[in-house]
């Protein structure tokens, strides 16, 4: 009785099985990509958007999978005792990969990373609510002025892309604002659009997805993003800021050379088809197309940048 | 909002997604270590070829399924099949010891349905007002509600006051090793790498709750659960009856769910508490919560699935996500170049509303599928001998805790904390409150600390801390159920006395 | 939850040894408090310490109390009841087992085996040669199949 019992439910699970295994392609040709993030943020949804125009291009599945802890350490930390095969890849972030292992043993060195392509970057912004009294930059910059400290922004992660960027402009505008760090930009909008911070250092994403909602100050590109003509640039306004975060994706350290040069070609294949570009400029991203063969000349600039700002902000030694 | 939107959930598409959205979402939510977000993650690649309101559907169904899933392993295991069910294995579990394990999954059924309707309801038609409700809560107002949600363990821990409170802390401190969010600091991993990402909740939950059952299982020769009556029918009729008298309960904890659900971060194992405290404090005189109360599960399970629904509303109206889940979802929406926000209710109002009544529909739906699905289980768990449940479920812990985050690390952790978890249990300790500590840890360091630095910034700590409406009326709220039961208890005693 | 423990308890005596048990409990608790007290003391941002010293505090506050409880107006516990010690640490090992051979036999090979001492460990009545192949027969479909689900269903990428 048992055993008939047994048997009928390895026959309805195998059934289950196979149905499922038919359902998705099979596995020998899916490629893993890591994000060392939990689902729902930037990297997610750029990753998610390379994944729709994946298959059809490459006819193989682009399977997304998380890795989160540490604020990404945890990810870059294995990435390199990952098969090297193609197989896998990994999402990485700058500024994260080049401060992290300067403020400490995070298991990871910059260096150790292989990055193959850097293809967007979310340009930062400061972003206030439509009902704010700020019009423009230059009277976030005098209110700053009249309450040193008093104004408040709201921006995600602290040693982070919009932390950096807050200290670097304070020291540009000879103002002081104070840095409240919140988990993730959906935590650090929420704090804005709810009044409970004066402004926040986000990124030109956060314009695009809440629209009338809010006002950008001003984008730190070098010329205005297609999606906010009437938006200024820091450099318009006389403050030398272009950057964001940065994002692309890694092998493993064991990867030859050759599937280096085929990963970089795909990536650059993808971010390439005007489709595609045009979903993620509608989405606030800035498209980047820095590949393989140009990676480490931008990595050197990158790393020395960064570590110079974050060395005056006081964020490492 | 007109009735073509209605029948456009109807189509045969939508209702076959739906459906199998629940059946799907409801099979993954039952097995502990595979959560609702990771149902919605795997399935998201496959709703790019679908028409928005369908992904959505899809989606939604199996959102909402997960999240009564996760009921099945509470009520039969002691184990959360996600985290939205912790509150679920008070009452649930003792009822399955009890032999009334059917009954109990089939009251979870109906709650579940009744509570994802409410969510759903309140979705449809106060979405908007609701979502500045959700604004309104800051930094502040989330460091209360966790120590709120704290002030409930020592509720619930009577009988061990000081022990309960000593898990809860301790849950706390677990929760701030690795890497601190809210500064670059190291915290409490001595330098060894593997700690660098912190306690998995979901992974310390199946350990703390699931191997400590293991363990006793196999040491003794009784069955597992007593069956007190014909295995193959479910009491569909008497569980109906018992959901339904409880109707005070059911809508308070359906609202309950909701308005928690709303708050971007808390989450269903928040609901969940929350209404269990409240019912507890509610009960009359001859119901005993923690030991067997169908109460009991008809407040955690109501309010869980109505956090589906409640969740929805700032991820739709504001574009920020109320759970893990809604966070894949958005992210799904964005890549079909659906802008959420401000912006969605106006330029895409039939693809929400088509969607809002498909999840009514999926919701409705749940009732019989769960129903069905939930007989199966109860008979698999109850009538398989312990020699082949207890390894087999050893292997689902250890296979489920992996996939959370692909790190095997983490099965490691998730059993030396089964084996601490067995060894203190054995001396008055219980999961629950260093599993709640661990989760509400992080709410309210960071909540502390973001009020902290904004309230220097203006120079105004104490009016940040004490000042603002809504933090008062939680602080009030807090400070009412822990004095109240007190209070009562001493006033019975003084009557008795006289 | 807690309240069923409190009445199971009610039944048992108020035996020593459970006691003792429950005193060295709390104590490695307030142990566990001092060791993060003085883990705080090496962080670099003060943000970081105040939490983990408030809990840590709060953690030897709380456990002392119960120490004192339990010495004072001790509540019944529990303590280990019996049953067989050797199922129990054969149980517990073959899955710590699972996870040392997974890095090298893959995830299917290491939780077979698992399986089977745990099966062992469970099986409290008489073994007959047609439970054994039955048994060991369906959990290793069971764990077949959600292997396959995992793999391919759900794209884990299991060792």
């Amino acid at each position: 009785m048992f055993i008939k019992k047994i048997a009928k439910h390895t026959a309805m699970l195998t059934m289950a099985a196979a149905v499922s295994m038919s359902a998705s392609s099979t596995y020998a040709d899916s490629v893993n990509y890591i994000i060392p993030f939990g689902p729902g943020g930037e990297s997610d949804i750029s990753a998610r958007i390379q994944q729709s125009f994946y298959k059809e291009k490459f006819g193989d599945d682009l399977v997304i999978s998380y890795k989160p802890g540490g604020g990404g350490a945890a990810g870059w930390a294995s990435l390199n005792g990952l098969n090297g095969d193609g197989q896998t890849i990994m999402g990485v972030n700058l500024p994260h990969i080049v401060i992290k292992p300067a403020q400490k043993d995070v298991g990871f060195t910059t260096g150790s990373i292989h990055t193959f392509y850097m293809f967007h970057y979310t340009p930062d912004a400061i972003v206030v609510i439509a009902d704010s009294p700020y019009q423009t930059l230059q009277d976030l910059i005098d209110d700053a002025k009249s309450k040193p400290g008093g104004v408040v922004m709201s921006g995600s992660g602290k040693a982070s892309a919009n932390n950096l960027a807050q200290i670097k402009f304070d020291k540009m505008a000879d103002i002081n604002t104070t840095y409240v760090s919140f988990k993730g930009t959906g935590a650090s909008t929420a704090a804005l659009l709810g009044e409970q911070v004066t402004a926040q250092w986000g990124y030109t994403t956060v314009g695009a997805k809440q629209g009338k909602a809010v006002r950008m100050l001003a984008v730190a590109m070098e010329a205005r993003h297609p999606l906010f003509p009437d938006v200024p640039t820091f450099k318009e306004l006389g403050y030398d800021m272009v950057g964001g975060a940065y994002r692309g994706i890694a092998l493993p350290s064991s990867a030859s050379a050759e599937t280096v040069t085929t990963w970089s070609n795909r990536i650059g294949e993808i971010n390439a088809d005007p489709a595609f570009r045009k979903k993620m400029i509608s989405g606030g991203f800035a498209l980047l197309d820095v590949d393989a063969s140009q990676m480490s000349e931008f990595m050197k600039e990158r790393t020395m940048e960064y570590l110079l700002d974050a060395r005056a902000a006081g964020l490492i030694k | 909002m007109d009735f073509g939107n209605f029948l456009a959930a109807l189509t045969p598409l939508n209702l076959a997604v739906a459906m199998f959205g629940v059946v799907a979402g409801t099979l993954i939510g039952s097995i502990p270590g595979l959560t609702a977000t990771m149902a919605v993650a795997v399935l998201v690649p496959i709703s790019f070829s679908m028409a928005p309101e369908t992904a959505l559907i899809l989606l939604g169904a199996i959102y909402t399924g997960a999240i009564y899933g996760g009921a099945y392993a509470a009520i039969l295991l002691n184990t959360p099949g996600t985290p939205s069910a912790i509150a679920t294995t008070f009452d649930g579990y003792p009822l399955a010891k009890r032999g009334k394990g059917d009954l109990a999954v089939a009251i979870a059924c109906f709650s579940s349905v009744f509570g994802g309707l409410v969510g759903a309801f309140a979705l449809l038609f106060l979405a908007p007002p609701l979502a500045s409700v959700a604004l309104a809560f800051g930094p502040v107002e989330y460091f209360w509600l966790s120590i709120f949600g704290l002030s409930l363990i020592a509720s619930l821990s009577q009988g061990n006051l000081m022990m309960g409170l000593a898990g809860g802390a301790l849950g706390m401190i677990m929760s701030t090793v690795g890497v601190a969010e809210i500064s670059a600091d190291i915290r409490l991993t001595f330098g060894s790498q593997t700690m660098i990402s912190g306690f998995e909740v979901v992974g310390a939950m199946i350990g703390l709750y699931c191997i400590p059952v293991l363990i006793d299982m196999c040491s003794t020769g009784e069955k597992h659960l007593k069956i007190t009556g014909d295995v193959a029918k479910m009491p569909i009729l008497s569980a109906a009856r018992i959901t339904f008298n409880s109707k005070f309960n059911l809508i308070r904890s359906s609202i309950i769910g909701t308005l928690v659900g709303i708050l971007p971060g808390a989450g269903g194992s928040v609901a969940g508490l929350v209404a269990y405290t409240e019912a507890k404090r509610t009960a009359k005189p001859h119901q005993r919560f923690g030991e067997g109360e169908p109460d009991g599960i008809i407040a955690t399970e109501s309010a869980n699935n109505a956090t589906v629904g409640g969740g929805f509303i700032p991820t739709l109206v504001l574009g920020i996500p109320g759970t893990p889940p809604d966070a894949v979802i958005l992210g799904a929406l964005m890549v079909q170049g659906v802008r959420t926000g401000p912006e969605l209710f106006q330029s895409n109002g039939s693809i929400v509303y088509t969607f809002i009544y498909g999840l009514l529909i999926a919701t409705v739906l749940m009732l019989p599928i769960g129903l069905i699905i939930g007989r199966y289980a109860y008979k698999s768990i109850v009538t398989i001998p312990k020699a082949v449940l207890v390894p087999t479920v050893g292997f689902m812990t250890i296979i489920g805790t992996y996939a959370i985050r692909n790190s095997i690390s983490d099965v490691v952790v998730m059993l030396c904390l089964g084996v601490f978890g067995w060894l203190i249990s054995k001396y008055g300790f219980s999961a629950s409150p260093i599993v709640l500590g661990l989760i509400l840890g992080p709410i309210a360091e960071q909540g502390f600390v973001q009020a902290w630095t904004i309230g220097a910034a203006v120079n105004n700590l104490p009016g940040m801390f004490f000042g603002r409406p809504l933090s008062q009326g939680i602080i009030a709220v807090t400070l009412i159920s822990l004095i109240l039961p007190w209070y009562l208890s001493r006033k019975k005693q003084i009557k008795a006395d006289t | 939850m807690i309240d069923s423990s409190a009445k199971a308890v009610a039944a048992a005596p108020t035996d020593r040894g459970s006691r003792l048990g429950s005193i060295l409990v709390a104590s490695l608790l307030i142990i566990i408090g001092f060791i993060t007290l003085y883990d705080a003391t090496s962080y670099t941002d003060v943000d970081s310490k105040v939490f983990p010293q408030t809990s840590a505090i709060a953690l030897i506050l709380f456990s002392t109390l119960a120490i004192g409880k339990q010495i004072v107006q001790p509540t019944a516990v529990s303590g280990i009841e019996l049953g067989s010690w050797w199922r129990r640490i054969v149980l517990v090992s073959s899955m710590l087992l699972a996870c040392a051979l997974m890095p090298y036999t893959g995830l299917l090979i290491a939780c077979v085996l698992t399986f089977t001492l745990g099966l062992i460990a469970s099986m409290h009545d008489k073994w007959t040669n047609r439970k054994a192949i039955v048994y060991f027969l369906s959990g290793l479909s069971i764990i077949v199949c959600f292997y396959l689900l995992f793999k391919f269903a759900l794209h884990v990428p299991l060792p």
